[in-house]
């Protein structure tokens, strides 16, 4: 029992990194209908690009967060043509071959990774992580590192970020129409395939700045991908396919989930209840918690 | 065409016979036996995947469960081999059909997801579990004897390859899955029982990948959860189906031999770069998905179909070209 306040603690910082591992997976599902099997594989590469700016420049990598959006935001906006003509092909169930070339991709990036970088793992060094807060009353205490907490302010910041961009500009309002409905979208004037090529970077984006954060607390290898993918799916299907408001809960109660594990069983059972709940929620819902998924 | 295929079929399957007859090196009997393993493994994927429209990502978990099936009975219990692997058989298709009737009613992507959380279960429990031995798995009894391995592999894939073939290419139930795989809903107003033929299928798919996991076990004598049940075995599966052409059954047997052969060459002889393989495998599921869709197989298919001759003396763009031009103001 004394446990529990540093158990809940420990999810909602936690299952902050989690929003921002599933926020744009979720972003590009509601868009364009993919699902992209590389999604843990873009963090894996933004950590590394954040390790080595970071051991280049020695400066805190916190800074360059930006750097790394540009960088990926690129490459995923360079990248979405070809997904576009994977998901547009004349064959029967494009959504499946997306699957398939997203996969292709996932085991690419792995394998340039693991030549690149090697097998071992490493973290990346920050200023933050040396500090914690402890608080204290009476028999109860809370111990909260400063880098997971700027790890949970940097996931809030980029969910208002974009629930500003979604709900306040014109480009959000064009993303909304085209998930809503692809054809209608068109026929107002909305050039589908430039917004979902710059949905798509954002995804990647944020997925790779996510990666630097997560290189900051946790450690950072190159194998690392699938189990990212893991949790992004499940936090995304959790949260029904698409629909963004979901994921912060969604990514918030797998947070609880390892934690609670973590501190009241034992961490062996982790991933199995993750896939057993995965499972278990496809079935009974697969629309996600909310019943508001596509 | 079907029945050249057919015949191909058999004298391929008479000259793999032949081979151990021949050649006596046990690396390439051990080559062999491979490969044919893994084109059950893509035909039976292929199952679902190709002609029903239903991406199994879990198609390893009932390859582990016959292995860790055969591996338990023939380690703790004492079973002979071929009960053991019917046991696994079984096992399999039970866990199918229990795993398939909630999770055929998924559709699309999230069945993909749902199997493929299902299969990553499976592993943690066979992480978990003393039975298994954990994350140190099994060994059974060795029994070195390669011809041996090689022909069951070989009978068993050739026993599923003739009935796949029966029933996919020549009786109604490959039209049904066709049907479903195009238009389900359609196929229920047609008077089909999707759920059925659904279950039908993944059975069907998934009790022979089980027998090959059997026959693997006792043939590689060591088994455990990362290389039986992990990503890895699913994974190539899909890409040589992938590659091969989905929806045929020769497809996945021309990409099962194609990317074996390519696997083998660069472990024999580029192993210092075995990350590379990696790297080339992903960069050729992307390429064949974006300029191969067909796939292989299907690539080959359409170019050498004829194309439909329109007689003489009926020709559309013959009588245009005589039409008068009208001449400019």
């Amino acid at each position: 029992m004394l446990l529990l306040p540093q158990a809940i603690v420990d999810g909602l910082l936690i299952g902050g990194i989690y929003i921002t591992i599933a926020i744009g997976f979720s972003l590009a599902y509601g868009v364009m209908h993919i699902i992209d099997f590389a999604v843990g594989e873009w963090i894996m590469l933004g950590a590394f690009l954040g390790y080595y700016l970071n051991q280049w420049f020695g400066w805190e990598p916190f800074l360059f967060l930006p750097v790394i959006f540009l960088a990926f935001y690129i490459v995923g906006f360079s990248l979405q043509p070809l997904i576009h003509r994977v998901l547009s092909g004349r064959r029967g169930n494009p959504v499946l071959m997306g699957l398939v070339f997203t996969f292709g991709l996932a085991l690419m990036f792995r394998g340039l990774a693991l030549t690149g970088f090697g097998f071992f793992s490493r973290s990346i060094s920050s200023a933050l992580a040396e500090g914690s807060w402890f608080f204290q009353s009476g028999n109860f205490f809370v111990t909260i590192p400063v880098i997971r907490f700027a790890g949970l302010s940097y996931a809030l910041a980029v969910t208002l970020g974009l629930h500003y961009l979604l709900k306040k500009t014109d480009f959000g309002l064009a993303v909304q129409a085209l998930a809503q409905h692809k054809e209608s979208a068109g026929l107002m004037g909305i050039n589908a395939k430039r917004v979902s090529s710059h949905v798509y970077g954002l995804y990647v984006a944020i997925s790779a700045m996510t990666g630097t954060i997560f290189g900051c607390i946790f450690s950072i290898s190159a194998q690392m991908g699938p189990d990212l993918t893991v949790f992004a799916f499940f936090v995304v299907v959790l949260a029904g396919m698409g629909y963004l408001a979901g994921v912060p809960w969604a990514a918030f109660l797998l947070g609880f989930v390892q934690s609670f594990f973590l501190i009241y069983l034992s961490p062996a059972y982790t991933l199995l209840a993750v896939f057993a709940i995965l499972y278990t929620i496809l079935l009974i819902s697969p629309t996600g918690l909310f019943r508001k998924g596509v | 065409m079907p029945r050249k295929v057919l015949l191909w079929a058999v004298v391929m399957t008479a000259v793999l016979a032949a081979v151990p007859l021949i050649v006596h090196d046990t690396f390439y009997l051990r080559v062999l036996t491979e490969a044919v393993m893994w084109i059950a493994l893509a035909i039976t994927w292929d199952v679902l995947a190709g002609y029903t429209g239903y991406l199994n990502f879990g198609h390893g978990a009932f390859f582990g469960l016959g292995a860790y099936t055969t591996a338990i009975l023939m380690g703790h219990a004492g079973w002979p081999f071929p009960l053991a692997v019917a046991a696994g058989s079984v096992l399999a298709a039970v866990a199918a059909f229990v795993a398939g009737m909630p999770t055929l009613r998924l559709k699309g992507a999230y069945f993909a997801i749902a199997t493929w959380a299902l299969a990553r279960a499976v592993q943690q429990v066979a992480l978990i579990l003393e039975i298994t031995g954990g994350p140190d798995g099994m060994r059974l009894p060795p029994f070195l004897h390669p011809q041996f391995f090689y022909y069951a592999m070989l009978s068993v894939t050739a026993a599923v390859f003739f009935l796949l073939w029966y029933l996919l290419e020549t009786a109604p139930f490959g039209l049904k899955l066709k049907a479903i795989r195009e238009n389900e809903a359609g196929a229920m107003a047609l008077g089909l029982n999707p759920a059925r033929i659904k279950i039908q299928a993944f059975i069907l798919s998934a009790c022979p990948a089980g027998i090959i996991g059997g026959i693997y076990a006792y043939w590689i004598t060591y088994i455990d959860p990362a290389s039986t049940l992990g990503d890895l075995i699913t994974d190539q599966a899909v890409v040589m189906a992938v590659f091969g052409g989905l929806g045929t059954l020769i497809g996945p047997v021309l990409g099962a031999i194609v990317l074996f052969a390519f696997k083998t060459y660069f472990w024999a002889y580029l192993s210092d770069y075995q990350v590379l393989y990696l790297i080339i495998l992903g960069a050729l599921i992307a390429f064949s998905v974006v300029f191969l869709p067909e796939g292989l197989w299907g690539s080959i298919l359409s170019c050498t179909a004829k194309r439909p001759q329109l007689s003489k003396a009926f020709h559309p763009l013959e009588t245009k070209k005589e039409a008068p031009e009208v001449p400019n103001a």
